[in-house]
């Protein structure tokens, strides 16, 4: 696996030392209506994560991974509490100004990639800047270069492997620079050998001052981590700052 | 699919439209068919709706005349038959015709009528007549009438004394009371028996509400002559176009109801099946205006495409119906073009905006993750 170097470990425990909490939930709870009454989705959770901070939120099926990948992407509000994002207070935030701040604030990094299968992989790290504001092709291959993959940019999706599919995906994630880089199951589907690449690349993303909110099942990410935030029945359980950058070790 | 794409990316509402639309060829295919059936029964209905009242008063034309205009006293004068005419209308056919009773060879009394026979020929063209008249000389046989005759090559009439005789070129045959009479030409009619017409057969093209004009106009301008309607021809023409309109309306409702249901169905699939690509614009921070803009793009322009291809196919099954049912072509009406634009548009619009409501409630999270 990559080494991850002296200097940047530093940099990133340092910043992290300092940091102001991009991610904050006070009391936060999601409620949704069943037939049987109501399930309580998220329940109560507070919890902080800072800038430059890498957090694994582990739990297993039905914990509420995806209500908090929700309230945490700005795709959905809380019933309760209090949820702010990068000083900006998420709870109170209407749709279309959700998703602006959506669109400004997180990047989102998916165990399926979803790439649009028609576009050619440059234009899928487009569609983030179109959808943003607008589109720039230097930029977006730029991007792809960060990832390694200059020179894949016109291969349509399905030319090419599931570990390059979600390095389009993160390049995509990141082409607006957003401060939250939220990735679910980033390595769900990939093979032993996709799962190092993409792991170096965040590890490399985390060192670079980037903030990672990663959901996994895979106990090897989410010991990559600096922190895990564990789920079970919607309650959150936190674990105290781990180890900066395991993948230097 | 070509392997790659083309070396200057860009990225657009059409682009990813096209793209979208040429990648999903089956689907696209499937909602443009449904889009363009839709657009050719609209085209088709609203094309023969349209010409439906031309087409059935042409049909009724063929029965004859709708109006009898008697005199009541003396014969209908030259000027009087122009002033007719000229209230009756520019494609209205007038036939002058003059009755007497005259004695046949057999010395039977029977009914002879001096006629113009090329008027006769186009008013009267469902009469069934073997060969019709063309000399002064000539005459035709009501199939009754015929019956009374000793020789029908030398027809001998007299009336008041005067003997005339004709050659008879054919009977006719109408199952009514022209069977009984014995038609000759109008001049010839004149000079034997010294009567001028006293009875107008009119034609007038046009419904009951043209015809009742006319009448109107008729005794308000010449009010010593009575004019009357062919009362069961004018009611059951009005009756039957009326009814058929109203069957044309209910038909072009269903239809249009039944094709909007599968366009509905057709493009409702195609939106849902594509709810991850909704979900990854939203979680790429696509608003909702942007998403719902996207889906009804693609929906307008596969409709207006639809509409385009269908009002040509529409067009020509009116054509051929127009043909097949009324012997004469129902052309191509660039009128209702907007009419069927504007149902597919309304349809296509409905068929891609409801499904995405639906979406809207979804969770992306949730979908994203494939479950």
């Amino acid at each position: 696996m990559k080494m991850v170097s002296e200097a940047q470990r530093q940099h990133a425990e340092a910043m992290l030392e300092g940091a102001a909490p991009v991610i904050e939930l006070l009391g936060v709870s999601r409620v949704y209506p069943s037939r049987s009454g109501v399930v309580h989705a998220l329940n109560d959770a507070s919890f902080t994560i800072g800038a430059s901070e890498w957090v694994a939120i582990t739990g297993p099926s039905g914990s509420g991974k995806s209500t908090l990948v929700n309230l945490l992407g700005c795709l959905d509000t809380p019933t309760a509490g209090t949820l702010r994002i990068d000083g900006t207070e998420v709870h109170t935030m209407g749709g279309g100004d959700l998703d602006r701040f959506r669109a400004d604030k997180v990047g989102f990094i998916f165990q399926q990639f979803h790439l649009i299968p028609y576009l050619s992989a440059l234009e899928n790290v487009m569609l983030a800047q179109y959808f943003h504001s607008m589109t720039n092709e230097s930029d977006a291959r730029a991007a792809l270069d960060r990832v390694g993959l200059s020179h894949r940019a016109e291969h349509l999706p399905s030319e090419l492997s599931g570990g390059e599919q979600q390095r389009v995906c993160i390049a995509r994630a990141l082409i607006n620079d957003p401060p939250i880089l939220l990735a679910d199951e980033p390595t769900g589907n990939l093979d032993a050998a996709n799962q190092r690449i993409v792991a170096e690349i965040l590890a490399e993303l985390h060192a670079n001052g980037h903030t990672i909110v990663m959901v996994t099942h895979d106990p090897e990410m989410a010991a990559l981590a600096q922190r895990k935030i564990a789920l079970s029945h919607g309650k959150v359980f936190c674990h105290p700052v781990s180890n900066v950058v395991k993948l230097s070790q | 699919m070509s392997t790659t794409a083309t070396s200057k990316a860009n990225i657009s509402l059409g682009r990813m439209l096209l793209r979208s639309l040429a990648h999903r060829r089956a689907r696209s295919f499937s909602a443009l068919a449904a889009l363009t059936v839709s657009a050719a029964v609209s085209t088709a209905l609203l094309t023969l709706y349209n010409d439906l009242d031309a087409k059935l008063h042409h049909e009724f034309r063929s029965f004859g005349a709708n109006v009898v205009v008697n005199s009541t006293s003396v014969a209908i004068s030259p000027d009087e038959i122009l002033q007719v005419q000229n209230i009756a209308g520019t494609n209205s056919l007038t036939a002058p015709i003059a009755y007497a009773i005259a004695e046949t060879d057999r010395k039977t009394p029977v009914v002879v009528a001096g006629v113009d026979f090329a008027t006769m020929q186009k008013l009267d063209n469902w009469w069934k007549v073997g060969t019709w008249p063309g000399q002064p000389d000539q005459v035709l046989l009501g199939q009754r009438a015929a019956g009374f005759i000793a020789n029908e090559k030398e027809v001998t009439l007299t009336y008041a004394g005067k003997a005339l005789t004709l050659h008879g070129t054919g009977r006719l045959s109408t199952g009514g009371d022209e069977d009984s009479r014995i038609y000759l030409p109008l001049a010839t009619f004149e000079n034997w028996i010294g009567v001028q017409p006293h009875v107008l057969e009119i034609q007038v093209p046009g419904g009951a509400g043209r015809v009742n004009a006319v009448l109107s106009q008729l005794q308000h301008d010449l009010p010593q002559l009575h004019a009357e309607p062919v009362r069961q021809l004018v009611a059951g023409e009005s009756s039957i176009v009326d009814k058929t309109h109203a069957l044309m309306y209910g038909a072009v409702l269903l239809i249009a109801l039944t094709v909007a249901v599968s366009v509905l169905a057709t493009l409702s699939a195609s939106v849902l099946e594509r709810r991850r690509d909704f979900a990854l614009m939203k979680a790429l921070g696509a608003s909702q205006s942007q998403l719902f803009a996207h889906f009804l793009l693609e929906a307008l322009v596969l409709a207006t495409v639809g509409v385009v291809a269908g009002y040509l196919l529409g067009s020509g099954l009116a054509w051929a119906i127009g043909i097949a049912n009324f012997g004469t072509a129902t052309w191509p009406k660039l009128s209702i073009l907007p009419l069927v634009l504007l149902l597919n548009l309304g349809i296509a619009a409905c068929a891609a905006l409801f499904p995405a409501r639906v979406l809207r409630g979804l969770q992306p999270a949730a979908l994203l993750k494939g479950e």
